[in-house]
């Protein structure tokens, strides 16, 4: 009975998951403008289409339209087009041809629906292994976008996430029922025929069976390895004798098309189309960090990015619970940076494995915390014993001592963020100084909130208003949800600039916390010494080495300037470019940074006994397995209020970025360059950013010194 | 402490360490180098680890005008003035509030605390734009007194943080011998856990003060009157010359670190051990 109505809940919620998208995509299937390759495969496909009409079974073996991608989506496409009148043929064009802007309605039609219903088995499959998951990838707006055009990526997308599927059944199974083994070889199989690229799933589903079944080292023997390689050799096989049936345009001259057709990629990943459109290395991850910023209008829900940071959140408990989808998602996301073709619709790729994680990272970090909350709510009791009651438990006695600091706190910071909070819901600017010290913004935001004005978005194009508007909610949404880029290059920074120092001050610690080492004393004044110089010093200092022309490094490296490889030529602008200048700020936050967390990592050697290294010693421990095992985990608990101090402080950092003018910023750097230029409502806006971000960070920092020590508590 | 090291280890250790000291000294080396060269009148246009003219001409520059209006004297006494007040300022409105969160049970403890927590590593650019239509409004955003009062507020939650940690380090059981003796809380505050915690609360307004005197975006922004302006915002103002003369910045840049180095090193000790920002010691 429970199992009925367990699965009875699940369908549904998959039928809701299902509806939704549904009618998301069914929106963006009229709504898109032609793009980019539809003409191509609405090509292919009227090519295929007529050839069925005329009963021309040949036209398989004959024709394959941009005959680089492998056919399957396009026959697709063909039988598609059997259900409306047929139409003009589109023109050929070259692959550098712009949009082809007039294609015929009804076959447009047709095509971009059978895509889109093939994505919608892809939600409805996810559905129902996770329905919030499902719910995630529906939302997705470049999957949206890129399954309702008449585009490739919609079979492989649906077929690579089978292949997944259909293992970890076999797997579930005990690795007892071959047929699922081979369900998955099948749509491997399809996937290749369908897209090359997406076989990465297929990729990963090897691995981890080459990984998870590996026989032990001293049981190692021919046999026992043919045993272990033999299953996968067996799937592979399977994967490309389907892959060959299912693309007839190979049958006549396989080896010479097939050739063609995988080269043509390389190549074109070298072309003058992809070097010219001069995208980083790191472009996916900015496509995963944002909506599709195209067509405006088309998709009503863009939670790109949500999606992206609850899926990096949700990493480690996807990895327990779906190891091969996690594997899968981190070989995709490889291969994606690494290649360098870097367009949009290339992160179809991962975007199941992405959803899965999001909808982890979403149980895991809000609704399960948020439940818990609420019921600890219900189950809290007041304790209080009355001997609890001492002389400092008394209320009103506090008030005196509280109120001074109280008060000024109040005026000087707490009023200046409500100030900022109403300041973001206008277009507060430099021209308007007149109208916002007479109180323009707060009767703006007051009349806006009780509704006597509407959000007056149309003053934002006014150049130079002479009074506040309100706005509403138009600013902080764009801030909070269209930054992507900012937020992916605070990661980053963060990440790095503490990861470096730590590293850095550790080592330096390590090195100085030993028994009769010279110049003990000496050494560790030195080493401090960065710290008692200013930040703004400092850049400077680091600015005068780096300098691109007249700096010390490229004076240095003159001579050898035309030798130096490009990508690590300092002298060549590298306030242009975004990883160069992320090098230059580390180096420099290094330097500023490092002091601090030799001074924690010295107070905290301190503090471990030295019977430790004795009881080690006589274990027979040292060097690199000492530290690993022995001063490492004894450390780190105690470097970690540290370690989120310099986190905040780099998130932060002000005045390096401002002094090296690079072209990314913090927050609190971009706050402050747009604040100079008049424009106080934007800077206002990244300022509540800022503050909601060190909320949730002191949130973090709180729980993990609680979990150690204790920091209000203490 | 691990055991003692090898000679070839100890070789290899001293090795390591000079390299750390390198990369510690080469920015430094290459401000003072600037600074020294008299030579130079825009940017360096050639390589050199040596001043080409060695001369303390530049330094003496800087000594006597290094902004428009006022001699580095001058600009040394504002910054004391604007750092120093606003330190004052927010230990003495600190100190109250710290004891309290110390020692009391209210309720809001611990919202309070959290908000502090956040306010102390807040930028101090996030509070900038209102404080600065709030002091244009009072007509004070232009005045040494108003950049006190930023500054002040800045660190406020920093002080009340770190001054809460000193109190706490201190038993109750001292205060409650006092209150058996007929002492109330301002008396037991005053005469005992204050000058108990005194060396911690040295080192909160070192920091603040610190933080005063290395900031100078804030004061750009405000400040109009060149007489009001701080060793740091002079420092600023060289680098936003439109040719910017490489050896003077490097030589102002250095004397505005002097006194502060100076100060590190005598209180190097005390640093060590109190800066708890975070208990490292519990």
């Amino acid at each position: 009975m429970k199992a009925v109505i367990k699965i009875t809940s699940r369908v549904t919620l998959a039928l809701i998951v299902i509806l939704l998208a549904a009618g998301l995509r069914a929106r963006a299937v009229s709504l898109l403008p032609p793009d980019y390759d539809e003409d191509d495969y609405l090509r292919a496909g009227q090519l295929y289409a007529e050839g069925i009409r005329q009963g021309d079974w040949g036209v398989f073996l004959r024709e394959n339209y941009r005959p680089e991608h492998p056919p399957l989506t396009k026959i697709i496409y063909g039988f598609a087009l059997l259900t409306v009148e047929p139409a003009g043929l589109v023109p050929e064009a070259s692959v550098q041809a712009g949009i082809n802007q007039d294609l015929p309605a009804e076959p447009l039609h047709a095509a971009r629906t059978a895509s889109a219903l093939i994505n919608l088995l892809e939600v409805a499959v996810l559905a129902m292994l996770n329905p919030l998951a499902g719910l995630f990838l529906s939302f997705h707006t470049f999957t949206i976008k890129y399954t309702s055009q008449v585009m490739l990526e919609g079979l492989p997308a649906l077929t690579s996430l089978l292949v997944v599927v259909f293992y970890t059944r076999f797997i579930q199974s005990g690795r007892k029922q071959p047929s699922w083994w081979l369900l998955s070889a099948l749509c491997l199989g399809l996937t290749a025929a369908a897209k090359y690229y997406f076989v990465i799933s297929g990729l990963a589903v090897a691995a981890h069976w080459l990984w998870t079944t590996r026989p032990e080292r001293s049981t190692w023997s021919l046999k026992r390895v043919w045993q272990w390689a033999a299953p996968l050799l067996v799937w592979g096989g399977a994967a490309l004798l389907v892959f060959f049936a299912f693309d007839p345009y190979l049958w006549p001259d396989p080896i010479t098309r097939l050739r063609e057709s995988l080269f043509y990629h390389g190549e074109y990943a070298a072309s003058a189309q992809v070097r010219e459109a001069g995208l980083p290395w790191w472009q996916p991850l900015n496509w995963l960090m944002m909506s599709v910023p195209w067509h405006p209008g088309v998709f009503t829900i863009s939670i790109d990015m949500l999606i992206t940071i609850l899926a990096a959140t949700g990493l480690g408990r996807a990895r327990r619970k779906y190891p091969v989808y996690t594997l899968w998602l981190a070989m995709g996301l490889a291969f994606l940076l690494i290649w360098p073709t870097k367009w949009a619709q290339y992160v179809l790729l991962i975007t199941a494995p992405l959803s899965i994680a999001a909808a982890e990272g979403f149980k895991a970090h809000l609704a399960e915390p948020f439940w818990r909350c609420i019921q600890s709510i219900r189950l809290k009791r007041r304790d209080k014993s009355p001997n609890e009651r001492r002389a400092y438990d008394r209320p009103r006695r506090v008030l005196p001592w509280l109120l001074p600091g109280l008060i000024i706190l109040a005026v000087i910071s707490v009023f200046p963020l409500v100030y900022q909070a109403a300041m973001a819901m206008t277009d507060f600017q430099a021209s308007a100084i007149k109208d916002g010290l007479n109180g323009g913004v707060f009767r703006e935001v007051w009349q806006g909130i009780s509704g006597q004005v509407k959000p007056n978005l149309a003053a934002l194009d006014d150049g130079r208003p002479a009074k506040v508007h309100y706005i509403g909610l138009h600013l902080v949404n764009a801030i909070l949800f269209n930054s992507g880029e900012t937020y992916l290059f605070e990661f980053f920074w963060t990440v790095l600039a503490v990861a470096t120092q730590l590293a850095l001050g550790l080592s330096v610690a390590l090195l100085l916390h030993r028994k009769g080492i010279l110049f003990n004393r000496a050494w560790q004044a030195l080493f401090i010494l960065p710290w008692a110089i200013p930040e703004f010093v400092a850049a400077l200092a680091w600015s005068q080495i780096f300098q691109p022309r007249f700096g010390f490094l490229s004076l240095a490296a003159k001579p050898w300037a035309q030798q130096v490889p490009e990508i690590v030529n300092f002298s060549t602008g590298w306030q242009g470019r975004v990883d160069l200048a992320l090098i230059v700020l580390l180096v420099a936050a290094l330097w500023y940074g490092f002091p601090f967390m030799f001074l924690s990592s010295m107070a905290g050697l301190k503090m471990i006994p030295a019977e430790v290294y004795d009881a080690a010693a006589i274990d027979g421990a040292s060097g690199y397995r000492l530290f690993r095992h022995v001063t490492w985990p004894l450390i780190f608990p105690l470097l970690i209020p540290a370690i989120i101090i310099r986190a905040i402080f780099a998130f932060n950092q002000f005045y390096l970025f401002a002094v090296m003018t690079p072209p990314m910023y913090t927050f609190a750097a971009g706050s402050y360059i747009i604040f100079s230029e008049g424009n106080y409502a934007v800077s206002a806006g990244l300022n509540l950013v800022v503050v909601l971000v060190l909320i949730l960070l002191v949130g973090w920092f709180n729980r993990m010194s609680k979990a150690n020590a204790g920091v209000t508590d203490a | 402490m691990p055991r003692k090291v090898s000679a070839r280890r100890h070789i290899l250790t001293q090795l390591a360490l000079l390299v750390v000291a390198a990369f510690v000294l080469a920015p430094l080396w290459g401000l003072l180098r600037l600074a020294l060269d008299a030579s130079l009148h825009g940017a360096p246009t050639e390589f050199r680890l040596w001043p080409l003219e060695p001369s303390l001409r530049v330094f003496a520059d800087m000594w006597k005008t290094p902004s428009q209006s006022l001699s580095y004297l001058g600009l040394l006494r504002n910054s004391l003035i604007i750092a120093g007040g606003a330190t004052l300022a927010a230990i003495f409105f600190g100190a109250a509030s710290a004891y309290a969160f110390a020692r009391f049970r209210f309720p809001g403890r611990q919202g309070g605390l959290f908000a502090i927590l956040v306010g102390a590593f807040l930028p101090l650019v996030a509070l900038m734009t209102p404080l600065y239509l709030l002091l244009e409004t009072i007509h004070l955003r232009s005045t040494m007194f108003g950049l006190i009062l930023v500054y002040a507020a800045f660190n406020l939650p920093f002080c009340i943080w770190n001054m809460r940690a000193a109190f706490q380090s201190i038993t109750k059981e001292l205060e409650e011998a006092a209150f058996l003796d007929g002492a109330g809380f301002w008396q037991a505050f005053w005469l005992i856990t204050l000058p108990n915690a005194l060396p911690s609360i040295g080192v909160t307004a070192l920091v603040a003060f610190l933080m005063g005197y290395s900031e100078f975006a804030i004061g750009w922004l405000f400040i109009e009157r060149s007489s009001n302006a701080t060793l740091a915002m002079a420092l600023w103002g060289v680098r936003s010359l439109g040719a910017v003369p490489w050896s003077q910045l490097a030589a102002l840049a250095l004397m505005m670190s002097l006194p502060i180095v100076i100060i590190f090193l005598v209180l190097q000790r005390a640093l060590f051990d109190r800066l708890n920002f975070a208990d490292l010691k519990s």
